[in-house]
């Protein structure tokens, strides 16, 4: 077992930023003075009789919600509770600073930047502006060494792809936000949470909000250079809650969530800070960073509280497996846990079975595991495993699986296989369908392209009908970029195209980076291409393959080191840069560059055998 | 305050030996991605090492500004300095 885990390790090897953690001192300014011991976390079990996320929209739904005694819990490093946001105070709150928000000047739809911590102040003002019938969205922290000036470039990004008319940031971050609003012309308004809270209320009905409005933007990429908002309805949002809380998690009223995810991504915020206010759950939350620096202090928040949900990517999994040590297990009680979430990036069974062995002793039950699928595109789940049932897999054989895109069963033993994690069916109200290149549907077993139609999927990219038109297909098929096949019902992933690299659950668009190439002089357009590699380990690494004229090794050199360096800083994540002779990287017919080429020949170069190679032709 | 920061210097440069090749110089001026290749997993457990060795809380946004061994050492003497 210790080798597995340390094997693990490797991919580990850039975790920290996909974490993007938010700050510890998760403040309250409420609260901060008094001692930890004063208050007390919200109950698991509610006065008030359980809904499940049958409301018309969001602001309903917490109306509902306020009039229990569930809530939102934040805990810091040390695992000592900082402050309590109940729904009830959640609500009121909310309604003055969306009193404050009117006398901004904003009009109904205007957007409002939110940079996301993990903090009561977010949460507030995300549903200020559904109060004030504002379109909130959540922009990231920043984590990365030496990351500041990319940081600023990829807030800019944001400001201006959601075209925010106010920008809101706590200390720790304002600074940044104002160097990024600097000479925008549409922000009207930028400072932190307090100096919202300082101004006056405008004193206006605030009118209730219709199904078929914005909800809200969910942005998909952390990249610098085109980020794009998702345009999710109220009605939207609520399908797809109610997928999740009905029919994917089967809640009930002993449910209890704890949570680490961040508030800027789907999982996060949509499945761990709406979907339990939609269904009147409590929830404790442990910041991002603190997860990243102490996994087991997760672990322990759900042990104490007796939560019985709780969500993670698989890298977040195996943070817990690699870093918790044996001595913490003694007194860890995990046997709450019926319903442990896992989605967001593609699961290896390994990743799984090695969590279970090392936490079976602390009373994890392997049949808690939840395999899930969704993207942001589609608010958040497309697909749900059984909820109780634990993990299934399929073993195919991988020859075929490469050499004919079909997923057949292995029938003998030592043939070289391939695993897949079965992600469950759609929720209702959704279809899942695997097509070809050419856009036919594929029967049962043939790996193709996913997609999926439904009541959650997104309207579209917010003022970008370009990548909107890409995205979505006639008869509303949203094309995932996700590689897959279906088997009796369920849908299995198996990998990405390849204009996407997924590092540890951290989706980087590879024209992100070759762009990033782009700028130095050294390099011209065209000539660069980036892809991910997976080793056997499940380890992704980033190769950027570079058609370079320089001569000195000297200038290759700094070539080489200032692109890691910018890849790192923009992305947090290595990079292999392989420099070769112009005319060596593959081009299609048309002239245009093939990532899949590309890595087909590096692979080639570097005598690399693909474990995976399930990957079919770029778009 | 000097030699606090001295003696913080000398102790991070304790911690960054952990982490990287033992040929590697580590100056002040020392560059933690170029040059001693702190990779993300590596970056948390040193920041948890720190915080345990010097009882703080290192806050990210701070890292935003900090490339070499010298501006993590001052980051971390900021931080224990009362305000």
């Amino acid at each position: 077992m210790t080798s597995s885990i340390n094997s693990e390790g490797k991919t580990l090897s850039l975790t920290v930023a996909k974490l993007n953690a938010p700050l510890t001192q998760a403040f309250d300014g409420r609260l901060s003075s008094e001692s930890a011991t004063t208050i007390t976390p919200t109950p698991t079990y509610n006065t008030q009789a359980q809904r499940l996320a049958d409301f018309e929209t969001l602001t309903a739904a917490l109306e509902y919600a306020a009039s229990g005694t569930a809530g939102y819990n934040f805990y810091d490093a040390r695992g000592n509770l900082r402050s309590v946001l109940s729904y009830q105070a959640l609500r009121q709150n909310a309604c003055i600073s969306a009193q404050r928000l009117a006398g901004l000047g904003l009009v109904r739809g205007d957007r409002v930047a939110i940079i996301a911590d993990t903090t009561p102040e977010f949460v507030e003002l995300f549903f200020a502006c559904r109060y004030a019938g504002l379109i909130p969205y959540a922009m990231p922290v920043p984590v990365n060494l030496g990351s500041h000036a990319v940081y600023v470039q990829q807030l800019r990004g944001m400001l201006e792809a959601g075209q925010a008319s106010a920008a809101v940031a706590n200390l720790d971050y304002v600074g940044f936000l104002r160097e990024a609003a600097e000479g925008s012309r549409k922000l009207r308004w930028v400072g932190t949470p307090e100096q919202l809270g300082d101004r006056s209320l405008a004193d206006v009905a605030l009118p209730s909000n219709h199904p078929d409005e914005i909800a809200y933007l969910q942005f998909t990429s952390g990249s610098t250079r085109t980020p794009r908002g998702v345009i999710i309805t109220e009605r939207a949002l609520m399908s797809n809650l109610q997928g999740i809380v009905r029919h994917g998690l089967e809640i009930n009223p002993s449910d209890r969530c704890a949570s680490w995810l961040p508030f800027y991504h789907d999982m996060g915020l949509v499945g761990m800070v709406m979907a339990p206010m939609v269904a009147q759950v409590s929830v404790d939350y442990l910041a991002t960073r603190d997860f990243a620096i102490r996994p087991l202090q997760w672990l322990r928040l759900i042990a104490r509280n007796r939560a019985t949900v709780a969500f993670s990517q698989p890298f977040g999994l195996k943070l817990c497996t690699l870093r918790v040590r044996d001595s913490d297990l003694e007194d860890l009680d995990l046997s709450s846990w019926r319903a442990a979430g896992v989605g967001a990036e593609m699961i290896r069974p390994d990743t799984l079975r090695n969590f279970a062995e090392k936490f079976g002793p602390a009373g994890f039950n392997a049949s808690a595991f939840l395999p899930c699928y969704g993207l942001a595109e589609s608010t958040l789940a497309v697909t749900f495993s059984q909820v109780g049932q634990g993990f299934q897999s399929l073993r195919v054989d991988a020859g075929t699986l490469v050499d004919r895109k079909m997923a057949i069963r292995l029938q003998a033993e030592g043939r070289k296989y391939s695993e897949f994690v079965n992600c469950g069916r759609p929720l209702p109200g959704h279809t899942v369908k695997v097509v070809d290149d050419s856009g036919l549907e594929l029967p049962d077993l043939r790996v193709g392209s996913v997609l999926v139609r439904g009541s959650s999927i997104m309207t579209g990219y917010f003022n970008n009908p370009e990548d909107t038109q890409k995205t979505l297909q006639p008869g509303n098929w949203l094309d995932t970029g996700d590689l897959g096949f279906v088997f009796e019902g369920n849908l299995y992933v198996s990998g990405r195209r390849t204009d996407v690299i997924i590092v540890n659950g951290r989706n980087i668009r590879a024209q992100d980076i070759e762009e990033l190439a782009e700028q130095q002089p050294e390099v011209r357009t065209r000539e660069v291409s980036a892809f991910g590699i997976t080793d056997a380990n499940d380890a992704t690494t980033i190769v950027l393959v570079i058609e370079c004229r320089l001569t000195s090794i000297t200038d290759r050199q700094s070539l080489t080191s200032r692109l890691q360096r910018l890849v790192y800083m923009a992305f947090g994540v290595n990079c292999l840069v392989e420099l070769v002779p112009p005319h060596t990287l593959p081009r299609t017919s048309s002239g245009k560059l093939s990532r899949f080429a590309a890595r087909q020949g590096f692979m080639q170069r570097t005598n690399l055998t693909d474990p995976l190679s399930a990957e079919s032709g770029d778009k | 305050m000097a030699s606090d920061y001295n003696d913080i210097l000398h102790a991070l440069c304790m911690h960054l030996r952990k982490f990287c090749d033992p040929d590697v110089e580590i100056t002040p001026q020392t560059d933690l991605i170029n040059q001693l290749a702190i990779d993300s997993v590596k970056l948390l457990n040193l920041i948890m090492e720190l915080e345990d060795e010097f009882d703080i809380s290192v806050p990210l946004n701070a890292l935003a500004d900090v490339q070499t061994v010298h501006e993590l050492a001052n980051l971390i003497h900021q931080i224990k300095s009362p305000k």
